[in-house]
């Protein structure tokens, strides 16, 4: 296969998976449709056959019934090691060969696909711009790279001959939490330009909500519990299973799906500098936010007005209160409430790109939110469902 | 049994044939513990047993890891076999080594086939040993990475497993050939004249002692240097861990 293939979907098709002397099957009647240039993650408990039906894919693991497609082509009907070179593999453990050198271990699969020297190293070089590395770590040993780096090899080394398909076993998860984050958000603007089809192992809920298009949930003996988009599955998880594995802090979480924008803002009172307080004290009655929002002639916020303020003549200056936090209509709705929580604050100014005000969001917006979506789900709860064993 | 030994091995009967000329004679009278003189004058008759043990040495060790290396490239992937493999060159390695040449006079008689037979089976256990713990030892993830990225079996064991096995590999080696350094003087109960000959000819004599026994010395330390140099050499990837961790 050459370079600059498009992603193909994945089709999983009624999969089953037994071992030998094993009266249970791993997984069990496993079917779920990938789109070309999705994210799937995989998730659920130790022991539920995520890795193995993720290795089903490029039949590291045999499939005993049932099929998987690549685009039209079924695995069964590819030789294994040709397949295998036309997927991209990163492991948690990074994988990478401890003998050989960064740039020996990003060249892997295109010396096993026999690309001439000069082909291989044009593309090693690029591939060190694309994951933003130094070049010159090239010639080091993995063990001279931190663990970060380590990973962001593993998976250069995994796009070398540009795979359609990319398949990933919790490839963050021996990473420290900061770092995880940071690969995380790289891996994602990655993914927005080269739109690899990506099956994605992971155990962490919060994981597979922030990396994936859709989500598998399985549950032990290899049952799909549920495979849907990250905010269907935290609006209405289908049965107990899932709703236990999202968790009770489910609502929380929907707040890292959504950014500001995506709900309804109160509209502040708002006052020019040099502006009368009457003018003020008459906007305020009955309006959704108690405080007025000083702003300039630009509509930009300057500040809230305090009593103190409210008993001179004009609109000052330089009102008493600040007006931060100052939040973004892109913002994540999680980390807007976090800087609502962390200033103590109850009220801040949301303001669009040109940092003009567009509303305000209070702490009680978002509980009203919290509240809302819960109300449903317990509804859907009470759909009294066949509890799992 | 000394006596009956040198009926067997002709150049045991050589005992003190070679006189105790050259040097200085009061020195040489005495015996005292090194005689310079008596070296130098008679450090000719040490070059062809010299040669011949490091001969010997290098080919006993040479098939003996041919063999070894077989095996363990036969039992990878086959693990029952690898109890069997360890029992069998474990056996071999208990026979103490004059009984072991005795057992092959009938078969092979003396000389230098009986010689190396001898020393190549002592290699096997520890060389074996060596190469299945290497090969057991590489990191899971990388097998499963080199097999996950579509590398063959072959491919997997010929790019990833052996390069990484071969640091312990070569330990094996290290300590089979210094071993193999010293069995090869016994090599003389099987007339093959090797540094143990002029060392049981004159037995009493000191200097003698020295010479004979220090070459051996001098030999085995070479060849664990050099060995240890190859080890360095073929496995950089330790060495900068090793600087990247300092």
């Amino acid at each position: 296969m050459e370079a600059g293939h498009q992603a193909a979907s994945v089709s999983y098709r009624d999969v089953t998976k037994r071992y030998p002397g094993q009266t249970e099957p791993a997984i069990n009647h496993l079917s779920l449709d990938v789109p070309a240039g999705d994210i799937c993650v995989l998730v659920g408990p130790s022991g539920c056959g995520k890795t193995t039906a993720m290795r089903m894919a490029n039949r590291t693991v045999e499939i005993t019934e049932g099929d998987i497609l690549i685009g039209d082509t079924s695995v069964r009907d590819r030789d294994p090691t040709e397949l295998r070179r036309e997927m991209g593999y990163v492991i948690q453990q990074t994988g990478l060969f401890p003998h050989r050198t960064i740039a020996d271990n990003i060249a892997t699969v295109p010396k096993l696909l026999g690309w001439d020297r000069d082909r291989t190293q044009k593309r090693v070089r690029e591939l060190f711009d694309v994951i933003g590395l130094d070049p010159g770590l090239g010639d080091r040993f993995p063990s001279q790279l931190s663990g970060g780096q380590q990973q962001r090899i593993g998976v250069a080394r995994a796009l070398a001959a540009d795979p359609p398909v990319m398949l990933m076993d919790e490839p963050f998860g021996a990473i420290d939490p900061i770092s995880r984050e940071r690969l995380q958000n790289e891996f994602l603007r990655l993914q927005a330009e080269i739109q690899k089809t990506v099956l994605f192992v992971t155990h962490d809920i919060d994981e597979a909500i922030k990396m994936g298009d859709r989500i598998a949930i399985l549950k032990q003996g290899g049952h799909l519990a549920q495979y849907a988009t990250p905010a269907e599955l935290l609006m209405a998880p289908a049965d107990d299973f899932v709703e236990d594995f999202v968790g009770a802090d489910r609502a929380l979480k929907r707040l890292a799906l959504m950014r500001v924008r995506d709900i309804d803002l109160w509209e502040a009172p708002l006052a020019y500098v040099g502006q009368p307080t009457a003018e003020v004290k008459a906007k305020l009655e009955g309006a959704e936010v108690p405080h007025a929002l000083v702003v300039d002639s630009e509509r930009r916020p300057i500040g809230w007005l305090s009593d103190a303020d409210l008993r001179g003549e004009m609109v000052p200056q330089k009102p008493d209160t600040g007006p931060e936090p100052i939040l973004d209509l892109d913002d994540v709705m999680r980390d807007a409430l976090a800087d609502l929580l962390q200033t103590e604050t109850q009220y801040a100014p949301v303001t669009d790109a040109q940092g003009r005000i567009g509303g305000v969001l209070s702490v009680e917006i978002i509980s009203e939110f919290l509240v809302s979506p819960e109300a449903k789900v317990e509804e859907h709860a009470a759909v009294e469902r066949p509890r799992d064993v | 049994m000394t006596l009956a030994l040198a009926k067997l091995a002709p150049l045991l009967a050589a005992v003190e044939i070679h006189k105790r000329t050259g040097g200085n004679a009061s020195c040489v009278a005495q015996n005292k513990a090194f005689c310079p003189g008596w070296a130098i004058d008679n450090f000719d008759r040490y070059t062809t047993p010299l040669l011949n043990h490091l001969l010997i040495v290098l080919v006993a060790v040479g098939i003996g890891f041919a063999v070894a290396f077989g095996m363990a490239l036969l039992s990878h992937g086959r693990r029952w076999l690898v109890p069997t493999f360890t029992g069998a060159t474990g056996v071999l390695y208990t026979i103490p080594s004059l009984a072991f040449i005795f057992l092959l006079l009938p078969i092979t008689g003396l000389g230098w086939t009986t010689a190396i037979i001898v020393l190549s089976v002592y290699t096997l256990q520890i060389i074996y040993r060596n190469t299945v713990a290497g090969l057991a030892n590489v990191p899971a993830e990388s097998k499963e990475a080199g097999l996950g990225m579509g590398m063959t079996d072959r491919q997997l064991l010929w790019r990833v497993e052996l390069p990484l096995a071969l640091p312990e590999i070569i330990a094996g080696l290290r300590i089979a050939t210094v071993s193999t350094v010293a069995i090869a003087s016994l090599m003389v109960f099987a007339n093959v004249d090797t540094l143990g000959a002029p060392l049981y000819q004159q037995i009493t004599f000191k200097t003698n002692i020295v010479i004979a026994g220090g070459l051996t010395i001098l030999m085995a330390i070479s060849f664990d240097l050099l060995l240890l140099v190859a080890q360095r050499l073929l496995a950089p990837w330790r060495r900068s861990s090793r600087e990247a961790t300092a």
